[in-house]
């Protein structure tokens, strides 16, 4: 899977907004977008939340999870564990990048917070090398990972699945299997 | 970022993959051997005579490409004797278990892993010891191939990748596309329309160019 599709995923998520215009319920496949009145905040999809914003009919209000305190709290606690914390958001890359590119003038301290992203987003991808590394190293069988959010799997996982291919393959060199048809002239 | 097509990888294994160029090329490497029998008038197909009549005496030795070597070794109508290259040998495996990192896998052979694999189907008394260095060579390297490779955005990676074999640049290329892919991304380029690299590479007459 590609990062854009990662990205098509996340614009599903919810988001709040505050509109400047005023609209009727809309009925659309997937659900209803509630009533838009104008100053009165609204949850609807990142999709359409960029394209309002794009087309300055609204305001958006970033996550509760996109503030400074809560991120360096969320970065401090990935150092600290082996393992991987759980994310406020499964999808918080392809959002943070979304709102960061498209609203950042709704976003307080928003060089800060892709910062915090930034730095939060390399641990955990030093810390699945770690264990793909101590993976290979033992010749394990399978693992298991929480918490993993689907852009870091996209980004290793082209990479690890093809080692352990080949580490696969290697193997099964070890065993002295039943030795091939050859034929006699 | 699809790929225009998918070449067809190696067969890692016992078995090549028949329609793979990477196993065709590595299948020409030489093994050292020895003729067990007379060879008549086929010394110049070997290499060793200029003369058509010329034969190849019992126990004269001989560099025999695998693919050659593969077909003509039978334990029951001995033809030829094989033995493995120095590389998979004693000396060298020792050098492995030490650090196999600083080895130039490049330089012994550019398919160590597939010509070590396809070793293992002459009858040899080392053969376990062969396979069990050749997957401790590979997990030894894995680490260093997958820094080197999620780390090195936009840089000179031909430093990096002289000490690699075949298989390890194969993996090294799966790591780089993976770091593009996303950094292409975060700048936004992902979402712009590019003209496929392939197209690009016609050299055709461009549509700004038509007006001249």
């Amino acid at each position: 899977m590609e990062p854009a599709e990662a990205e098509f995923l996340a614009e599903k998520e919810l988001v709040t907004i505050v509109p400047n215009f005023s609209l009727d319920r809309i009925h659309l496949i997937g659900g209803d977008l509630g009533p838009f009145n104008p100053g009165l905040p609204v949850e609807v999809p990142v999709w359409l939340a960029i394209n309002l914003k794009q087309r300055q009919k609204c305001r958006l209000i970033p996550p509760e999870w996109m503030d400074v305190e809560k991120l360096e709290e969320i970065r401090d606690q990935e150092r600290k564990e082996d393992t991987f914390t759980p994310m406020p958001s499964p999808y918080y890359m392809e959002l943070t990048k979304l709102l960061l590119n498209y609203a950042s003038d709704n976003i307080p301290k928003a060089d800060e917070i892709r910062t915090l992203v930034k730095d939060t987003w390399d641990t955990r991808i030093a810390k699945l090398r770690l264990s793909a590394d101590s993976f290979v190293r033992q010749q394990e069988a399978h693992a298991k990972l929480d918490n993993l959010t689907l852009m870091e799997i996209n980004t290793t996982g082209t990479f690890l699945t093809q080692a352990l291919d080949h580490m696969y393959k290697l193997r099964t060199n070890l065993q002295p299997g039943e030795s091939a048809q050859s034929q006699d002239f | 970022m699809a790929e225009a097509y998918f070449p067809v990888g190696p067969g890692l294994g016992a078995e090549e993959n028949f329609l793979s160029l990477d196993d065709i090329l590595m299948s020409q490497e030489k093994l050292p051997g020895r003729a067990e029998t007379n060879l008549p008038r086929l010394a110049f197909a070997l290499g060793q005579g200029a003369a058509s009549g010329d034969s190849i005496l019992e126990g004269s030795k001989l560099e025999i490409p695998l693919w050659l070597a593969k077909g003509l070794h039978d334990s029951k109508r001995r033809i030829i004797s094989v033995e493995p290259p120095k590389i998979y040998k004693e000396a060298w495996r020792t050098v492995f278990s030490a650090d196999a990192n600083v080895v130039d896998l490049h330089k012994m052979g550019p398919y160590y892993y597939g010509f070590g694999s396809q070793l293992l189907n002459f009858d040899n008394p080392e053969n376990p010891e062969i396979a069990q260095t050749i997957l401790q060579t590979f997990i030894s390297r894995f680490r260093r191939i997958m820094d080197s490779s999620q780390n090195a955005y936009n840089e000179d990676t031909s430093a990096l990748v002289a000490r690699l074999d075949e298989l390890e640049r194969a993996l090294f290329q799966a790591g780089q596309k993976g770091l593009n892919d996303f950094q292409c991304w975060e700048k936004g380029q992902a979402s712009q329309i590019m003209a496929s690299s392939l197209v690009q590479n016609y050299g055709k007459r461009k549509f700004t160019d038509m007006d001249d």
